[in-house]
């Protein structure tokens, strides 16, 4: 997916080839050709004038139009949902997630969000290094397996996320498995992709990059600013 | 939050209104390098990002322009993931980093507040 001469490290060019094929297989929910499209209709949404609209809005439900899509097997909610946290996710609400749930399940949800977000880092790190869009996974033919995790627990998300038990504080004054590697616990393939595409770029101590801790802290969160994470 | 664990690592002190404000250095080496490949790469300023990339490398070095990427397109997927299922802040991370949280201006980004400004209007 990169180029050799990228300065990319070796483990993270080969997490995002591996990633980027299971993104194509069927999952626990959603079918190969779903998860495909997921990846489609968020590049689209970065075309897209109603999301640019909105996103320049004081709110983004003052606005109306369609969205710039080429076609879609997903309701139209679910589609809205895909451009709104490709484009403006700090404006993801409570009542859009019920929204979408109503139309699919809490674990094709969770499955959407892991692909979608997977696809979010390749996305981003693939236009930053100036490579453009990686062409699309290919497709893979199944059914979705249908598992989900039933070792998961109510803690206050929109979600029930992964229960791992005694959890305790460790050196980096977070818990032993921090509440966001536990969200996508629900669905099992989920929460392995997202998290095998994100290992290689990050570390909470003694990060193994050419950069400090401090300066990598201070990158993330300038994201989580911009893109208004509370977490 | 974990910005100012890693300065207390190091008996280092960064301004963490740095973080929410659009202008000012943080104190963390090429900061202002660092908020602009940040803020390019975020906001999909693809072709900015291209014309300070030669710029940045020569102050700070290919590799460590390389690896600032890196991290941000990573926080760029895991803060969505965070906004979309209205994960809680760790136990011990909420009740430590309340006052800062009130003085970076951090709270306006809780779940349920955003929820209410955002949902009707």
């Amino acid at each position: 997916m990169y180029p050799p001469n990228s300065a990319l490290r070796d483990n993270l060019t080969s997490a995002h080839a591996e990633s980027w094929a299971k993104i194509g297989q069927p999952g626990d929910f959603l079918t190969g050709a779903q998860r495909v499209e997921i990846v489609r209709l968020a590049r689209e949404a970065m075309d897209c004038h109603l999301c640019e609209d909105r996103k320049a809005a004081l709110s983004p439900n003052a606005v109306e139009g369609e969205h710039h899509c080429s076609g879609s097997r997903f309701d139209p909610v679910v589609v809205d949902f895909i451009h709104r946290v490709r484009t403006d996710p700090g404006r993801i609400t409570h009542k859009l997630f019920k929204a979408v749930t109503a139309v699919i399940s809490k674990e094709q949800y969770i499955e959407l969000v892991g692909v979608l977000n997977s696809s979010v880092i390749i996305d981003t790190l693939h236009n930053a290094m100036g490579l453009g869009w990686p062409s699309l996974p290919d497709v893979g033919r199944g059914r979705p397996k249908g598992v989900s995790n039933t070792q998961v627990v109510d803690e206050g998300a929109w979600v029930p996320i992964l229960d791992v038990g005694a959890n305790q504080t460790v050196d980096t004054g977070l818990p032993r498995v921090p509440n966001i590697a536990r969200s996508l616990g629900l669905v099992p393939e989920a929460l392995n992709l997202f998290f095998a595409t994100f290992r290689p770029h990050y570390a909470l101590k003694d990060i193994p990059l050419s950069i400090s801790q401090a300066q990598a802290e201070f990158v993330a969160a300038r994201v989580s600013a911009m893109n208004e994470c509370f977490y | 939050m974990l910005l100012r664990e890693s300065g207390a690592q190091t008996d280092t002190s960064y301004d963490l209104n740095s973080v929410t404000a659009d202008t000012g250095d943080s104190g963390v080496p090429h900061s202002q390098w660092l908020r602009r490949l940040t803020e390019a790469a975020i906001s999909s300023n693809w072709l900015a990002l291209a014309e300070m990339r030669d710029e940045a490398e020569a102050a700070m070095g290919k590799q460590q322009v390389v690896d600032a990427l890196t991290v941000a397109a990573a926080f760029n997927g895991i803060t969505r993931v965070a906004d979309c299922t209205g994960i809680p802040l760790d136990p011990d991370t909420e009740h430590s980093t309340g006052a800062m949280r009130s003085e970076t201006g951090i709270d306006q980004f809780a779940y349920d507040h955003k929820s209410q400004r955002y949902a009707d209007s």
